[in-house]
């Protein structure tokens, strides 16, 4: 009975985790763009991050070590350096575009400009950060998050073609503006397969206290937690698709996400929609920035955890309180909380190899995972990944300069 | 033993298990006779910044403006080798090791409320 509850209590955090203003942002432009044409780059993402959270939980469960332990165990410091520095930079992005996200959330609420609400909420992740543990930070917040149910209510509502939006699932050429399709197709699979989310969730394992009798529960809530952020991000596509597409909105401001809740769910839908982002950014935002340092204090073998004092833990402690101030300076330097968003997500597609390379040697250490090891099918699996990872690499650059506004 | 997969990189902690860092170099001591025999683990961001280039190492080095004690060496013969860690027979507090880590709490993170 206790596992049914983590793994039911493990499924609504992992989409809590899931979804955030990058999700939302990229499915809101690939409907009203290109209808149910991009709801393949959604489905294909889900799989993607399905399999990378199931095996660095794993990883954890079975070996005692996060993924940046490993990393820095099997691969040396020169390699763990480099991975460090490129995702450190490109995580610090998206988290400026989280706290964007909140305070955008708030100006939509408020009126008052997105600038105003930048320190409040960085002080606000901050102080949840300082004072909570990791069970309040994962447990607490996602649950709130569960309020992004309402995207799914809203798409069932609108009664959506079913067979258009089944045929949407499978990957099709587009008939106009092929570079802009393709760019934000790029845009999707970067805010689905976000390092963030493996890292993250390994070191939640370890906070957990998971053992190897956990390696099933870790695929039971890898597996229902990463599908059921993605059917959200589905529905925000739908809703984009029904909605924004026919009027000929494209997303090119926040102020027009209200947009698609207020003809489903009139004045509560405006309501709604500055809840769902604004906790789901908020969770968001709390995570990667625990991810920054877990990373950073893992790498270099410092004492660190959510669930010890801030001062037994000083250099955890300092890194993310100067992460935080390093995020809330790029909101505040006036930069579009959209166009970062946007070129955060990209930015991240273009730097999967970096991180998901190491997954085809770690998955198959005995020393580490013993009998837990990758099958046939899992390797497969992650090569057909890190191809697309270095796909993904190649043409994000040339398809943000032809395709990225 | 295989030096580099099981000891450099390796986690290392105290003799109360208390986090001291990661192995960042292994100084190989060379005899006039016999093969050359490992001598100290090293620890040290300047050392971690000499396996990438040693002109980082010394630019650090320069910034830091702590040569000296940035760099921290444990006896061989002071460390036990286990399954996920090494173990020094040592108080990681009293070691330069955890000089940021004390600096830290004792000028910093201590003096903020609620730490």
């Amino acid at each position: 009975m206790k596992k049914i509850f983590e793994i039911a209590l493990g499924i609504v955090t992992s989409v809590g985790g899931f979804l955030e203003i990058g999700s939302i942002t990229t499915a809101a432009q690939g409907g009203a763009e290109f209808s149910f044409q991009l709801l393949w780059a959604i489905v294909l993402g889900g799989v993607c991050i399905i399999f990378l959270v199931e095996q660095s939980g794993r990883l954890a469960a079975v070996s005692g070590r996060t993924l940046p332990d490993a990393i820095r165990e099997r691969f040396g410091a020169n390699y763990f350096l480099f991975l460090y520095l490129i995702l450190g930079l490109v995580t610090l992005l998206v988290l400026g575009a989280e706290i964007g996200g909140v305070c955008v959330a708030l100006e939509l609420a408020t009126g008052l400009s997105f600038q105003w609400w930048a320190a409040p909420v960085a002080f606000l992740i901050w102080l949840m950060i300082w004072k909570g543990t990791f069970g309040i930070i994962e447990k607490g917040v996602s649950l709130l998050g569960l309020v992004t149910l309402c995207f799914v209510v809203g798409a069932w509502v609108m009664h959506p073609p079913w067979h258009q939006v089944i045929a949407g699932v499978a990957p099709s050429l587009p008939q106009h503006d092929a570079a802009r399709y393709w760019f934000i197709a790029v845009s999707i699979l970067g805010a689905s397969i976000s390092p963030y989310l493996y890292f993250f969730y390994s070191s939640g394992a370890i906070e957990d206290e998971w053992d190897e009798s956990y390696v099933g529960v870790n695929r039971v809530i890898a597996t229902g937690g990463m599908s059921f952020g993605t059917l959200i991000s589905i529905a925000v596509l739908i809703l984009a698709a029904l909605i924004l597409l026919p009027n000929g909105i494209k997303v090119e401001h926040y102020a027009q996400l209200p947009l698609l809740l207020v003809p489903v769910f009139g004045r509560w839908g405006f309501w709604l929609l500055v809840a769902s982002v604004g906790i789901a950014c908020f969770g968001a935002a709390m995570e990667i920035t625990l991810e920054i340092a877990y990373m950073t204090a893992q790498g270099f073998g410092w004492n660190w955890s959510e669930n010890q004092r801030p001062i037994e833990e000083a250099r955890f402690s300092s890194v993310y309180t100067i992460i935080i101030i390093l995020a809330v300076m790029l909101v505040l330097s006036g930069i579009d909380p959209l166009k970062l968003t946007i070129f955060s997500m990209a930015l991240t597609a273009a730097t999967l190899p970096v991180s998901i390379v190491p997954f085809l040697f770690l998955m198959n250490d005995s020393h580490y995972l013993r009998g837990y090891r990758n099958g046939w099918f899992s390797n497969g699996v992650v090569l057909v990944i890190i191809g697309l990872a270095f796909l993904l690499a190649i043409v994000t650059i040339p398809l943000e300069i032809f395709g990225g506004s | 033993m295989d030096l580099v997969r099981d000891c450099l990189d390796e986690h290392l902690v105290d003799r109360n298990k208390r986090p001291m860092g990661r192995v960042d170099g292994i100084i190989l001591e060379v005899g006039t006779t016999g093969p050359p025999r490992v001598a100290y683990i090293e620890l040290g961001s300047t050392t971690v910044a000499d396996r990438l280039s040693p002109r980082l190492s010394s630019l650090m080095s320069r910034m830091l403006r702590r040569k000296s004690s940035d760099r921290y060496r444990i006896p061989w013969n002071k460390l036990r080798v286990g399954l996920n860690e090494l173990t020094a027979d040592v108080e990681a507090e009293a070691t330069p090791a955890l000089a940021w880590e004390l600096w830290l709490r004792k000028k910093v993170i201590g003096r903020i409320p609620g730490a």
